[in-house]
């Protein structure tokens, strides 16, 4: 089956794709997660749909239009909450739905027939163009050299902003840097799995990967592998059954989630047997 | 006796809000501080203004030696518990070492001075066998060592802790002490506490702060210091027997 899949260009793609989502959101996921921005990035994701919308009225490619709004929404939220007396969750709450208003009032201005609608709502990987392709490429090595370098500053940042500043460190360029790459990683993934799910390619693998182990690089390691595995479980799924791959991939890495957890629990009681009978 | 840290009629606060008042101390490299006063009376707010984490709105710090150039580095830093997620994933070895960074250089990796400093202060603190674990894993006292061991690695001229003694109890209180009165012949050491009775047995000089700043250089608390608190606060007596004598609450 998988010799036969390959021949089509778009499976090749839709492959690849899945491939540069693990290491993007696997990377970005695993900051999101351990800094509890889970709610942040919601926001972002669903403002960036004003984006989209923009893009398709003025008829150029919603990525970019996407991204832009994106950027700026998560450099607002970041600029609101710390200048201001707003508190962040509220400016958050705000731009979700402003995000999604914007994106409603375009595309319902966009006169006819609006292409790929869906496939930004829902996700659509074999839709993926050799094009998008290559901005997942570039982000995905951004985003490499960037955690490669700066590491450690990320780590001291994200545990404890406070003393990092007390250690001269440029915390508050940091978090507007991480916060653009939130958000452009939020951006490019949308075309895989959709606005509406989106999220959860960046907190269940880190999540499954938490469960076995409590440091920051593993998890990345391990968040990037189990996004494949799901990535890949995924197209499988939605190619026989005929349904979004969004979806598909979500369903699997919850699978995957459950699996994880129970071998987990029993595990521990296993374990627990063990001590007690050679105690006795 | 050489003066590291000169604060001259410092006004600060947060927002528009004036905290300090006319706040100024003199610390001196062998210097032992307790700084005790009642809640939202500003102990904090001193604290960020010398650990430079707020600009004073008026008047002056200064630093002294080489405080002046690496300040930062020079100034070790215990903050409150209750400020840092407990569930992060991160190794007591990472957080330590993250005591080492100074500037926002590009540091993927430590050298193995870097290993090694780690390593001593882990033993220092008495606290070697937990290099490796996640900090999850800790208990409340093994989490405020690691703290401190973080504080300590780079060898601060000034070590400033912010309540050390909540969440822990009354024997690690005792060993703390007994490390700080050790790390006190190396540097000079300000400590923010709730806690009155015990402190003013271990420290050289007691400051209280409450909008301003009362400063004898002595560690017996006057009554001109207890009056600025409204709440029971545990006395001591220096009698023979220590004694605890809680104050009748006014309120």
């Amino acid at each position: 089956m998988i010799a036969e899949l390959l021949q089509y260009k778009f499976i090749t793609n839709s492959l690849l794709a899945g491939i540069l989502a693990s290491v993007s959101c696997g990377i970005i996921g695993t900051y999101i997660v351990t800094r509890r921005m889970v709610f942040l990035s919601g926001g972002i994701t669903h403002a960036s749909f004003g984006g989209i919308g923009i893009g398709y009225f003025f008829g150029f490619n919603p990525i970019f239009s996407a991204a832009i709004f994106g950027i700026l929404s998560a450099l607002g939220i970041e600029f609101v909450s710390k200048k201001t007396e707003i508190r962040e969750d509220s400016v958050i709450g705000i731009l979700w739905s402003f995000g999604m208003a914007l994106g409603i009032m375009f595309v319902f201005l966009t006169p006819g027939y609006v292409p790929n609608l869906m496939s930004y709502l829902f996700g659509s990987i074999l839709t993926v163009s050799s094009f998008d392709i290559w901005l997942m490429v570039c982000l995905s090595l951004v985003l490499i050299i960037f955690f490669v370098l700066f590491y450690r500053i990320i780590l001291f940042i994200s545990y404890d902003q406070e003393y990092a500043k007390t250690h001269n460190i440029s915390v508050g360029l940091f978090n507007y840097l991480l916060m653009a790459l939130v958000a452009l990683t939020i951006v490019l993934n949308i075309k895989i799995v959709g606005i509406i799910l989106v999220i959860s390619l960046l907190t269940i693998p880190q999540s499954i990967a938490n469960l076995f182990t409590k440091d920051f690089k593993n998890i990345i390691l391990i968040s990037i592998v189990i996004g494949l595995i799901g990535a890949f479980m995924g197209l499988i799924i939605s190619y026989k059954i005929n349904i979004p791959s969004g979806a598909s991939i979500i369903f699997s890495l919850v699978m995957i989630f459950i699996v994880a957890k129970s071998i987990q629990v029993i595990k521990r009681k296993f374990n627990l047997k063990n001590r007690n009978f050679n105690l006795k | 006796m050489s003066k590291i840290v000169e604060i001259q009629s410092v006004f600060a606060g947060y927002n528009d809000e004036i905290i300090l008042k006319d706040v100024s101390i003199d610390i001196f490299d062998d210097d032992f501080i307790g700084i005790i006063g009642p809640n939202g009376g500003g102990k904090t707010t001193l604290l960020n203004v010398i650990l430079g984490l707020i600009k004073p709105f008026k008047g002056n710090v200064r630093f002294y030696d080489d405080l002046k150039s690496k300040r930062n580095n020079k100034i070790g830093y215990l903050p409150q518990q209750n400020k840092i997620d407990k569930n992060f994933p991160i190794t007591v070895n990472d957080v330590i070492l993250s005591g080492l960074i100074y500037g926002s250089g590009m540091i993927s990796r430590h050298s193995k001075i870097d290993k090694q400093k780690a390593k001593d202060t882990l033993k220092r603190i008495g606290i070697s066998d937990l290099g490796k674990h996640a900090i999850g894993e800790l208990s409340g006292g093994q989490m405020q060592k690691v703290l401190l061991a973080r504080a300590i690695i780079s060898s601060p001229r000034l070590l400033i802790l912010d309540e050390p003694n909540t969440f822990v109890d009354n024997q690690f209180e005792g060993e703390l002490y007994e490390i700080l009165n050790e790390l006190n012949k190396e540097m000079s050491i300000i400590i923010v506490t709730h806690d009155v009775g015990t402190i003013s047995s271990y420290v050289k000089t007691i400051a209280c702060v409450n909008r301003t700043l009362h400063y004898h250089k002595s560690n017996v608390i006057t009554e001109e210091q207890l009056a600025s608190y409204n709440c029971p606060i545990k006395l001591i007596t220096h009698g023979e027997i220590p004694h605890t004598v809680l104050k009748k609450h006014n309120h």
